[in-house]
């Protein structure tokens, strides 16, 4: 339909990924990651409780998915109750998982037992599963799909009770009335249908994309003066898709208010939202919504009538990491969900990465307007890279959780695969109609789309970055590729360098060449892999001079302090090692006499050359020269063993030559006191 | 009286990236104002009259911001669908916009609802322009057409099926009122006549166009597709004159600076790049932190507005130059007192005596030629000059080292200000125009304080840094020359070829260096 424009096709699927904690207790947090794994965590101690694959993961990957509610478990599948009776004893856990797919089969996945307990797929959708609901009490299903329907199932035959027409495009979100007769519904407008009849009683309208989340948020109405009946007065609370502005609307006796009485502001689109029912008139609503930017927004406010501003949160929460060291800054931790815990005075978070999110309670301060915790998850976020490609893989994780491997196929795929997602949301603007998908003419356009990562670089990435970096002077990207130390990927890349960016290259490593060694050393490693590569090329290039003659200039330059700084080098490893030698002299001090002993006829020898050259200062210098010197002939000793011939030919003569040098220093002392003064 | 030479500060080239007019220019902006939109922002469009406000489109909605106002002063919000390409009139009263459902609707500024609705299109509406005479509405949409629309009778005029893809930017002519052109996904570029049925101009792109623009006169084109932006010569029948690719994915905008004289494209790779429009070099680029999907400039280049992918848009003040002249003036003896007596004209019989002109001296040419060459180096050693002008302190290195006298200078010190001494040679020993002084210099201190080495453990560490940083400079002058015997190999081949250009070449190279040296 044409009217669903780009947004329809996709609602949420890029922020949010399905994910629910289980009911009253907060026990478990389901989440169904995108790889199609459905995981179940315990929220107590964070870690993974099971973890289930479905046959069909890779084709109908879940959209959405369910618990429910407490009661429902004792009631069993006529087949168990044949079996035997043992979920008798566990009445006080929640059990059944209902998962909505994108191929329009649901499935009810059984926590106690660890498998596949029954799926809905006879009479329902033919479409992606939008929403489910369980009904309170009456054991029934509510499920709503991009077909537009909406399908009430009886979940003990596993068949559909009833199935018609919700909207006029795809039913994108349900919820059920606090009394379980009415059922709110949302397609391009929201409705309030009775369930009994079926019939509309109420029309929403205000929202302009699809409406992602829909829940009630008062049970009772706030004024009680007027006889309650069951939906009178009730307020319920709406979030759409790129709408950052979640609608508060009230259900009235007289059918002319359609519009929304109040409504939140958060900072960016929600993907998740919890609240704490109030009960009666006195008691704030809580609402915590978790936005696609990884904030949580804690709003709470005394639902009372009409309100034309919007109102701002109370209390905004992030996560972020603590720097490492000074450069460091703090990267934000995204939120994936937060639930309130049953005494509504603290709050469950779920942060990090899909595939390995940490748990935390934390207790709700409403004083502070901005909360920012500081959490490490660099230890616990590993992703695992699987090459593999199986259909059902074992995955890491401790001792107590089961591996639930589904021995039949669970369900019937559909051949039809799911509506690519991801790649939606950059050509947004250019997404057309229905008629070819973009990527087809794309196709058949042959343009060739950079839709490189910069992330995960990759042998065969680099020349294209390297290319792109060269032609848009992007500095980023050639600090990126050329401050490699693999000198394999530094060849491959060079060879498969097209031959018009040689000299571009060329010219960028002439500019990097002239900085601190340490990177100018991997920029030498470039240089002489392009010459080497490519030296055929170059020698033909009638303009060779003019272009490689700054380079060897510069290079010419730099190389001619070579022999000083040599020079230099063997005097530095003199000294240092010298400095260690007296440091372990420090510890041990009688190998030091040993040393004096054995020497003291050389530097006897070495005082008489030097009395040649002066004699004025020598008194000033006995003392120390005597251990100094004992202690570097004991130097030279050990660096002529050492550095091998790193300095051969300058070790010993230049040792005396710097004594002179020394001494003559020395010589001049006195007079440089008398100059400065 | 003989006087003092003041040492000679060797003056370098400043490396790093050049600093021209046009970096100055456009780096003269404030740190960016950032408001976030409900969607992509695929169009951003300035009101051609004061004051300037500018038209966000977004999502649904049209917002119209003020120039300092970070809220949006007005909403249009009454689309069924996304939103595209709002674009005001020349008079900024009206405005007119497309849509995804296919309609064109007319906006009063003052007004809520629309004036008038176009409807014809069958496909999404992403671009629409109001022609140069203000009376009519052109429109180009996903179902290959384009079309003209009336505004007094909302009628539709003509309609026009020669493109055979999506049309998705356009723009009218500011002079002739008969003339637009369109780019469209089929690669071409056409430009249209109101008074002839069909197209006038046809240029081939080579990609699909995602913006057009014409330069005021109408004598140039240029258009945006694919990785290239290329410029046509209208008048020469749509000859092309230059293609340029500089960025490295899809250029999306394009938007021309308030004097013609710069052109500015936006991209996906979040780049926004200044060209010079007399020499179609970059002079200029901006970096954004995602993809650019609209760009625009306000009048006088006031204001630079970015739209993103991720719907945020990006709004840059030019700094106000105003606030220079608030700051209260100290009062200056008037310029007369400075010429007093200069202009006396010498008369025959006048014998005139010159006072010599006071030479002012740096703090540190005073302290040597008092002789005081520690004080002098102290002064040179200070960290305010080691950062800021390495070169002065090498050049009072280098005059010490010249008389002779740098031994002395340097001995004498305690840990502190030894450690000052290394820190530098640390920072400043790998580079080549101050390696030959500082390496004599490193030279000298270890021989000067070899006797106390081991006493001070900040020094120590500091000689062990050095020491890394020697060897890391050999290895890497090793690499230097092993590079070099290659590029010996490869002039040698050259020689062969032709002999003598590579002799001069060489004969020149030395004498260069020597003096890089000297």
């Amino acid at each position: 339909m044409a009217a669903g424009g780009g947004g329809s096709c996709d609602p949420l699927a890029p922020a949010g990924v399905p994910c629910a904690f289980s009911p009253h207790s907060q026990a478990y947090f389901a989440l169904a990651s995108t790889d199609g794994h459905l995981r179940v965590w315990e929220t107590a101690n964070n870690r993974l409780h099971q973890e289930y694959v479905p046959s069909a993961h890779l084709s109908g990957t879940c959209t959405c998915l369910a618990w429910a509610p407490a009661r429902l478990q004792a009631k069993e599948s006529p087949q168990r109750k044949k079996r035997k009776s043992e979920a008798v004893g566990m009445s006080n856990q929640t059990d059944l998982l209902a998962l909505g797919t994108a191929v329009g089969s649901i499935l009810l996945y059984s926590t106690v037992k660890g498998e596949l307990h029954s799926k809905l797929i006879s009479g329902g959708h033919d479409n992606r599963v939008n929403c489910i609901q369980w009904h309170q009490d009456s054991g029934c299903l509510y499920s709503c799909s991009d077909d537009k329907h909406i399908v009430e199932w009886n979940v003990q035959t596993c068949k559909v009770k009833c199935k018609w027409k919700g909207d006029n495009s795809s039913v994108s979100s349900l919820c059920i009335s606090p009394d379980g007769k009415m059922l709110l519904s949302a397609g391009r407008t929201i409705k309030l249908w009775v369930l009994e009849t079926k019939e509309v009683y109420r029309h929403f309208t205000g929202h302009a994309t699809p409406v992602s989340s829909l829940m009630f948020t008062t049970i009772r109405p706030p004024n009680e003066s007027q006889p309650f009946d069951g939906i009178t007065g009730l307020y319920f609370l709406s979030g759409a898709v790129h709408d950052r502005l979640l609608n508060v609307w009230q259900v009235r006796s007289e059918n002319k208010e359609k519009s929304a009485v109040m409504s939140f502001t958060v900072t960016d689109e929600p993907v998740y939202i919890d609240l704490t029912l109030s009960e009666n008139k006195e008691e704030p609503v809580k609402l915590a919504v978790v936005c696609r930017d990884g904030q949580v927004h804690l709003f709470e406010h005394i639902l009372n009538g009409y309100c034309k501003k919007p109102l701002t949160s109370n209390c905004t929460i992030q996560i972020a990491t603590p720097g490492k060291g000074k450069k460091s800054t703090p990267k934000p931790i995204p939120i994936l969900a937060a639930g309130f815990c049953s005494d509504k005075m603290s709050l469950l978070l779920v942060y990090g990465s899909w595939f390995q999110p940490t748990i935390e309670r934390v207790a709700l301060n409403s004083r502070e307007p901005h909360m920012c915790l500081v959490r490490d998850i660099s230890n616990c976020w590993a992703p695992k890279v699987e090459t593999a490609i199986t259909k059902v893989r074992t995955p890491v994780m401790n001792s107590e959780a089961k591996v639930l491997v589904p021995g039949i196929p669970g369900h019937h795929a559909a051949i039809k695969p799911a509506p690519p997602q991801t790649e939606q949301v950059e050509t947004k603007r250019k997404s057309g109609g229905n008629e070819v998908s973009i990527e087809e003419r794309l196709g058949a356009m042959d343009i060739d789309t950079h839709k490189k990562g910069k992330e995960d670089l990759q042998t065969n990435s680099f020349p294209v970055l390297l290319t792109q970096g060269l032609e848009s002077n992007d500095f980023e990207i050639l600090n990126k590729v050329l401050q490699t130390r693999n000198v394999n990927l530094i060849k491959k890349t060079v060879l498969r360098m097209p031959l018009h960016t040689i000299i571009p290259l060329l010219q960028e490593l002439t500019k990097r060449l002239q900085g601190h060694p340490n990177s100018a050393v991997l920029m030498v490693q470039w240089l002489k892999c392009v010459l080497t590569v490519h030296a055929s090329y170059l020698s033909t290039l009638p303009d060779l001079v003019p272009q490689l003659g700054t380079l060897y200039q510069l290079m010419e330059s730099r190389v001619k302090t070579f022999q000083k700084l040599s020079h230099l080098h063997g005097k530095l490893i003199l000294l240092i090692t010298q400095v260690t030698a007296s440091e372990k002299t420090k510890g041990a001090t009688s190998p030091g006499q040993k040393a004096k002993l054995v020497y003291e006829e050389e530097s006897s020898e070495e005082e008489s050359d030097d009395e040649i050259a002066d004699k004025d200062s020598e008194d000033n210098w006995d003392e120390d020269e005597e251990e100094s010197e004992s202690e570097k002939d004991e130097d030279v000793e050990e660096e002529d063993e050492d550095a091998e011939g790193k300095d051969e030919e300058n070790g010993e003569d230049r040792d005396t030559a710097s004594e002179k040098e020394l001494n003559g220093d020395s010589d001049l002392d006195p007079e440089n006191e008398s100059e400065e003064e | 009286m003989a006087g003092y030479k003041p040492v000679a500060i060797q003056t370098y080239p400043i490396l790093g990236e050049k600093i021209t007019q046009d970096t100055l220019y456009w780096n003269n902006y404030k740190t960016p104002v950032q408001i976030k939109e409900f969607g992509a922002v695929s169009k951003v469009d300035f009101s051609p009259q004061p004051p300037y406000n500018y038209a966000v489109t977004a999502s649904s909605r049209i917002h119209i911001y003020g120039r300092y106002s970070q809220e949006p002063i007005k909403t249009f919000s009454r689309f069924k669908d996304t939103a595209y390409c709002a674009t005001f009139r020349q008079d900024g009263r009206l405005l007119v916009a497309g849509s995804e459902d296919g309609g064109v609707q007319l906006f009063d500024i003052s007004g809520r609802a629309p004036l008038r609705q176009f409807e014809g299109h069958t496909k999404a509406v992403h671009t629409v322009d109001f022609t140069a005479d203000k009376y009519h509405v052109v429109s180009g949409a996903d179902d290959y057409t384009v079309k003209l629309w009336d505004i007094p009778n909302s009628k539709e005029i003509l309609t026009f099926k020669e493109h055979s893809d999506y049309v998705r930017c356009g723009c009218a002519s500011k002079l002739n009122p008969d003339l637009f052109i369109t780019g469209s996904y089929d690669h071409t570029v056409k430009m249209f006549d109101a008074r002839t049925s069909e197209s006038v101009l046809c240029v081939e792109h080579g990609q699909p166009v995602e913006s057009v623009l014409l330069f005021p006169s109408g004598g140039l084109l240029v258009s945006a597709g694919g990785r290239y932006v290329k410029v046509w010569d209208m008048l020469k029948g749509g000859q092309l004159l230059v293609s340029l690719k500089n960025h490295h994915k899809t250029v999306t905008c394009l938007c021309l600076s308030s004097s013609g004289q710069r052109l500015l494209s936006g991209s996906l790779d979040r780049k926004v790049k200044v060209y010079s429009t007399t020499s179609y070099k970059v002079v200029h680029s901006f970096d954004y932190a995602a993809s650019i999907l609209s760009l625009a400039l306000a009048h006088e280049d006031e204001t630079i507005v970015v739209g993103m992918t991720n719907g945020i848009l990006s709004v840059k003040h030019r700094k106000s130059e105003a606030k220079k002249e608030s700051l209260p003036r100290r009062r200056r003896p008037a310029y007369r007192t400075f010429i007093k007596g200069k202009n006396y004209m010498k008369q025959r019989d006048d014998i005139l005596i010159n006072r010599p002109a006071k030479k002012h001296l740096e703090l540190y040419d005073r302290d040597l030629k008092h002789f005081r060459i520690s004080k002098a180096l102290d002064r040179v050693l200070d960290p305010t000059c080691t950062i800021k002008t390495p070169e002065i302190t090498v050049s009072i290195i280098k005059e010490l080292n010249r008389r002779g006298v740098l031994a002395n200078a340097l001995a004498g010190r305690d840990e502190k200000e030894i450690s000052h001494v290394l820190n530098f040679l640390i920072r400043n020993l790998s580079q080549p125009r101050f390696a030959p002084v500082l390496i004599n210099a490193a030279e000298i201190i270890i021989d000067i304080y070899l006797p106390v080495i081991g006493q001070s453990p900040v020094v120590d560490k500091k000689f062990l840094v050095l020491q890394g940083l020697v060897e890391k400079e050999i290895d890497y002058q090793r690499e230097l020359l092993e590079t070099l015997g290659m590029m010996d190999m490869l002039f040698a081949t050259m020689r062969r070829k032709e002999g003598t250009s590579v002799l001069e070449h060489t004969s020149d190279g030395f004498p260069e260096n020597k003096k890089i040296e000297s």
